[in-house]
């Protein structure tokens, strides 16, 4: 606005257009940037607000020591840069120099330098011989699979049963969700704001069919058999949305599946005849009765833990099949291009809606498996504020590469419980949502990104290519 | 239902929606520009609530305020919620968008990106100001202004139609007519276009946001007073606002307004109709029933093509 | 580029030091002898953290107090066990309380749907739970091994507000609105019940407490002419909802319960609660001497007043303290649980003792009402429909 009243009132010269006050100057705005991220700082670490006086916290904050400590380390960090940048560089770079492997790809034959170039080199050797291992020799990937899953199987009797129940409640559970929205968002490309209604889906299904709902099932079942039937459910349910919203392009798939996910939570919680809504259904636990052998999953959460693993070790292998079959190939196609994948033969509109059946399906699993482990359910276990949170675990991870899904979302569930004990416990979503912006920032291709979504990626940043099948990019170039 | 009934429902409904509509705009005019949804701006429009109630308290309204003082306290509500969702908007674009702008992150980054900053912001205000609802300080005694076909009108339903109603208008103006506003539209339709024609893009992508942050915080000062403030406020008027937005056709500053009136009439009859337990699934129900039907949402999309 | 540098100096730096402001704040060493732990499991993050936070407060008051006394050979930690008011969450919460062998007793789980969750793991540990917030009346149906319930359920509330309405003159018909909390609608089903059964006409709605706008509601309360309304929910909602109520013209009795039974109701009401009647388990909570010196040590140590449940859950932990005192020596889980579930406290709002199933022994129910803008005692409700 305001360039537009200047040039009316009096045309300046080019040379007053260019020229810039002291603080226009790139330093003083890094100056400004860091002072208001400190005092940013002081206030997330600061005290609790108090009712009934508003400004308690803003003046303890302002008030007290914290401020000037990250004051001081604000203004370090600027000075450090604005100072001594070149002597700093010129060091990593002297470092840098001195790690890199000898031009004539004698590496290993030269001994690495002492000191910290040493080190330097000798890690970025260490892990490219293991890459290569890993990635030539398929003996070895197989033995360090079976080893993880070794590890996988033992955990629980190395950690307390806090953890247990964290690993079997939070943790496995929204892996199994994040690998089937993985699917949906990091393979078909889909936009999903309302996933975990599928997973209420599920374990409402498992409440009714074990006959814990206010009304009676025609016939009571064993958990074990829920699951298909669960599965079959969620399946027609995912059909149900899909079919007349999969032609929308992502923003709007994006609020319509949001808006489904809102209709099946207040149906939850308003149709109590059926759901019990807010206050809730009991339901079965698991049990397995084979006539000569018989073993019911009861309180302790270990137990738990193996039944989940086998269902998440189930679906991965499932899946990875999947990944690179006709039909893994066919989403990539969709994501990277729909039009161009439309034109060449691919049939979209099956292909997205055998993503979003699969994905639904799966979380409908997760959702009897919660259901049956905690015994209880309400509609409080589905609030829109899951979906959302599920979708930032796998895009964390790096969507569309399953051992990445899997550690961004176990890092993510895992961190707020860690925190527990290290912050006030009403702040742990605060760093959790400042941890994503973070990340995003530094790394939007997540924590470990499959190769093709890295490319893509690349492609996108040198503007070559969308990055996903959400449309178009975002605009403005860089100024 | 009677037809004054539907009257009374309807008006309910209209005061809903004008603030619906406000909010809508900030996704709106960001999502034109950017292509983003900006699931923050929900926090922007905390934000608004907040500075009208620290403005407020700061300048301790009088006992039973009347006549001039009530205007002053209201003028004064407004600007500072506008003022705060301002500066949280401009903040916002500052530190979590323009960085992956100058990357060019595809968009579920940004999406991440606001989704985190959401969470962040709403926290935080829970941590500085208590996590509990707080009520706007008294400005003026709510009584009926006017009676319109057996339906009274408080002036708390005055002040948001009216005050809506100004903004609504003036963003048209901004939009249309202004330096600012052939630049946002120039930039909808094309950044690399507009950055070779010597678009400033960064300001106009900057302003954009202080525009909706405006907005955003007036809307929350209305809402505020309207209900109270709390730190949670901003999730459910943002969605609704959001699948506004979408439901006018998402970058349409007009359908933006259509889209917010719309939902707010049909939450009012879903109310009266049904219960307030199910509001939204009327809500959502007409969302997905149109897109189904005009899959670009009412008035299509993009701010360039509503000039 | 330049940037990226100074931000990889920067985080860590920043890690860092939140790392150390968050290591170096819980350091305040204990008084001599064994040291017991007192969990608290509730909400203290999510959307109900401000429930969580008030009887947290009352909590930590009453073991610092005790800690501060001297009256003690022993020194009591507080331990809180975040369920965020999740049931998904209330396992974990449970075994951080199981797992620490100094926890004696647990104070909680605030809500109703977490309790059904971790009683059974509470029951398995013998871990007493004494919850003060927990009202729904199936809890006690479930034969928790060591759940006790220190508040008359949603039975004795809102049945005694039907039983008052129902003894007010010109009162017909009555509308009953529920929160859709567990909390509000078992209130509310117990009123309609009552009410129909006095003969009363009832009509039942359901406005979330999240609602956007209480215009709706209020309009529907005006334009049905009830002569009295029933509103099963906490005072962050009734607030809105009683403003809107009294710019619509409603001008019914209204009569909330002991969610609403709070001052901060009356703060964010104004004018509007005028006239209101709530209803509460709780004796007197501004009458009387003990509770208004509660509420200025509570003021003084927390630096707010006193919110929901705080009072109740200040007395609950007393009662685990005194308890654990009585037993001189031979406290361990089983110990405290079996004196717990067959003593009697007098605590500030009530009397506690337990039947044998852990129900609240005494149900006495008391009627306050809002008079220029304060909350007036008004007195036992069986006595005032008996006289």
């Amino acid at each position: 606005m305001s360039h537009g009243v200047t040039t009316e009132k009096k045309t300046p010269s080019a040379a007053r257009l260019r020229k810039q006050s002291w603080y226009q100057q790139p330093r003083y705005r890094r100056l400004a940037a860091m002072v208001t991220t400190a005092v940013v700082m002081a206030q997330v670490t600061g005290v609790q607000g108090a009712r009934n006086d508003l400004f308690y916290a803003l003046e303890e904050n302002f008030t007290g020591t914290g401020i000037w400590i990250w004051l001081g380390i604000f203004l370090a960090i600027w000075a450090v840069r604005e100072f001594l940048h070149g002597w700093l560089r010129g060091l990593l770079d002297r470092v840098k120099e001195m790690a890199a492997p000898p031009a004539d790809g004698a590496a290993g034959k030269t001994p690495p330098p002492a000191g910290l170039p040493g080190l330097v080199r000798r890690a970025a050797d260490g892990s490219r011989s293991l890459n290569g291992l890993f990635r030539t020799h398929r003996g070895y990937q197989l033995g360090g699979m079976a080893a993880l899953l070794v590890v996988l199987i033992l955990l629980p009797l190395m950690v307390s049963t806090f953890w247990q129940q964290v690993m079997v409640d939070q943790i496995g559970m929204f892996l199994l969700i994040a690998i089937g929205l993985n699917v949906v968002v990091g393979w078909a490309g889909m936009l999903d704001l309302g996933f975990i209604a599928f997973f209420a889906i599920g374990a409402y299904s498992a409440a009714f069919w074990t006959g814990g709902l206010p009304v009676e099932p025609p016939v009571e079942l064993n958990n074990f058999l829920v699951i298909p039937v669960a599965v079959v459910t969620c399946l027609l349910a995912g059909l149900l949305l899909g079919a007349p919203t999969l032609r929308l392009r992502g923003d709007y798939l994006a609020i319509v599946t949001l808006g489904f996910h809102e209709i099946v939570y207040l149906t939850a919680k308003n149709w109590t005849e059926f759901t019990g809504g807010t206050r809730g259904a009991s339901s079965d636990r698991f049990s397995i009765d084979l006539g000569f052998w018989s073993y019911e999953w009861g309180l302790d959460p270990a137990p738990y833990y193996w039944l989940q693993l086998a269902f998440i070790v189930g679906v991965l292998f499932l899946f990875l099949r999947l990944e690179h079959s006709r039909v893994g190939r066919a989403w990539t196609a969709i994501r990277e291009d729909e039009v161009a994948a439309a034109s060449t033969g691919v049939d979209t509109v099956r292909f997205k809606l055998l993503a979003f059946a699969i994905g639904a399906s799966t979380s409908g699993i997760a959702g009897v498996i919660y259901a049956s482990k905690l015994g209880f359910i309400n509609s409080e276990m589905f609030l829109v504020l899951l979906s959302v949170l599920a979708l930032s675990y796998v895009v964390f991870g790096g969507m569309g590469s399953i051992p990445g899904v899997l550690l961004g979302t176990a890092i993510l569930v895992w961190l707020p419980e860690y925190l527990r004990d290290s912050v006030d416990p009403q702040d742990r979503y605060m760093y959790l949502g400042g941890l994503l912006v973070v990340m995003m920032i530094y790394r939007p291709q997540g924590l470990w990104p499959s190769r093709r979504r890295q490319r893509e990626l690349r492609m996108s940043q040198e503007g070559t290519g969308a990055a996903d099948a959400l449309g178009a990019q975002p605009g403005g170039a860089q100024g | 239902m009677s037809l004054s009934d539907s009257w009374d429902v309807l008006v309910l409904g209209l005061v809903l929606g004008s603030l619906y509509a406000v909010i809508a705009i900030g996704y709106t005019l960001v999502y034109g520009v950017l292509q983003l949804l900006n699931f923050a701006h929900s926090e922007v429009f905390m934000a608004g609530g907040f500075g009208g109630v620290i403005a407020l308290t700061i300048f301790e309204p009088a006992v039973d305020p009347s006549g001039a003082q009530s205007v002053v306290y209201v003028l004064l509500g407004i600007a500072a919620g506008a003022v705060l969702g301002g500066v949280i908007a401009f903040g916002l674009e500052k530190a979590a968008y323009r960085p992956l702008r100058r990357r060019n992150a595809p968009r579920l980054v940004f999406l991440i990106t606001a989704i985190g900053a959401s969470f962040f912001l709403y926290n935080l205000a829970g941590k500085l100001f208590g996590r509990y609802p707080i009520a706007m300080p008294t400005m003026y005694e709510n009584k009926t202004v006017f009676t319109v076909f057996g339906t009274s009108v408080s002036v708390t339903q005055l002040l948001i139609v009216g005050t809506a109603l100004v903004m609504l208008a003036a963003v048209d103006v901004i939009v249309n007519r202004t330096k600012l506003g052939s630049g946002i539209r120039a930039v909808a339709q094309d950044p690399e276009v507009a950055a070779l024609m010597g678009v400033d893009i960064d300001k106009v992508v900057s302003r954009t946001f202080v525009l909706g942050g405006l907005l955003g915080g007036v809307a929350g000062f209305l809402f505020g007073t309207n209900l109270q403030v709390e730190y949670t406020m901003g999730f459910l008027p943002g969605i609704t606002a959001f699948a506004a937005a979408v439901l006018g056709g998402i970058g349409n500053v007009r359908g933006a307004v259509l889209g917010g009136l719309l939902l707010g009439v049909v939450e009012a009859f879903t109310v009266e109709i049904w219960s307030d337990a199910w509001r939204y699934v009327g809500a959502f129900a007409v969302l997905v029933l149109v897109l189904m039907f005009r899959p670009t949402g009412l008035l299509g999309e993009r701010v360039g093509r509503t000039a | 580029m330049l940037n990226k540098s100074i931000v990889r100096l920067a985080i860590p730096v920043a890690a860092g030091a939140l790392l150390l402001t968050a290591c170096g704040s819980d350091d305040d060493g204990g008084g001599g002898g064994t040291t017991y732990k007192i969990a608290f499991q509730g909400p203290l993050s999510g959307q109900n953290v401000a429930l969580g936070e008030n009887m947290e407060n009352g909590i930590e008051l009453a073991i610092n107090e005790a800690n501060s006394s001297g009256d003690f050979d022993f020194t009591i930690e507080y331990l809180p066990a975040d369920d965020q008011g999740a049931e998904g969450q209330a396992t974990a919460a449970a075994q951080s309380a199981i797992d620490d062998q100094d926890v004696m007793a647990v104070v909680g789980p605030a809500f109703s749907g977490p309790t059904f969750v971790a009683a059974p793991l509470y029951g398995q540990a013998g871990l007493a739970t004494v919850s003060s917030s927990a009202t729904n009346p199936t809890i006690t149906e479930e034969g928790f091994p060591t759940f006790l319930r220190a508040v008359p359920n949603d039975n004795a509330q809102g049945g005694a507000m039907a039983r008052y309405l129902a003894e007010q003159d010109g009162v017909e018909s009555v509308m009953v609105i529920d929160d859709v909390t567990p909390y509000g609608e078992g209130l509310a089903d117990v009123a309609i019940e009552e009410l129909e059964a006095a003969g009363l006409q009832a009509q039942r709605e359901s406005v979330p407490a999240d609602t956007v706008d209480y215009g709706g509601a209020a309009r529907t309360v005006t334009s049905s002419g009830v002569d009295a309304l029933i509103y099963a929910g906490y005072y962050e909602a009734l607030a809105p909802f009683a403003t809107r109520l009294a710019e619509s013209g409603f001008e019914g009795i209204g009569i909330s319960g002991d969610g609403s039974n709070d001052d901060e109701f009356i703060n964010l009401a104004g004018g509007a609660a005028e006239g209101w009647f709530l209803t509460c388990p709780c004796t007197d909570a501004s009458a009387e001497d003990a509770t208004q010196d509660f509420a200025d040590r509570y003021q003084e140590e927390i630096g707010e007043a006193p919110g929901t449940y705080s009072a109740e859950s200040y007395d609950v932990a007393n009662m685990i303290i005194q308890t654990i005192a009585d037993l001189n020596g031979d406290v361990n889980r089983q110990s405290v649980y079996e004196a717990l579930a067959g003593g009697e406290y007098e605590g500030l709002t009530k009397t506690f003792s337990f039947t044998d199933t852990g129900e609240f022994e005494n149900e006495s129910i008391f009627l306050y009402q809002v008079e220029e803008g304060v909350r007036g005692y008004v007195g036992n409700i069986d006595e005032l429909i008996a006289g």
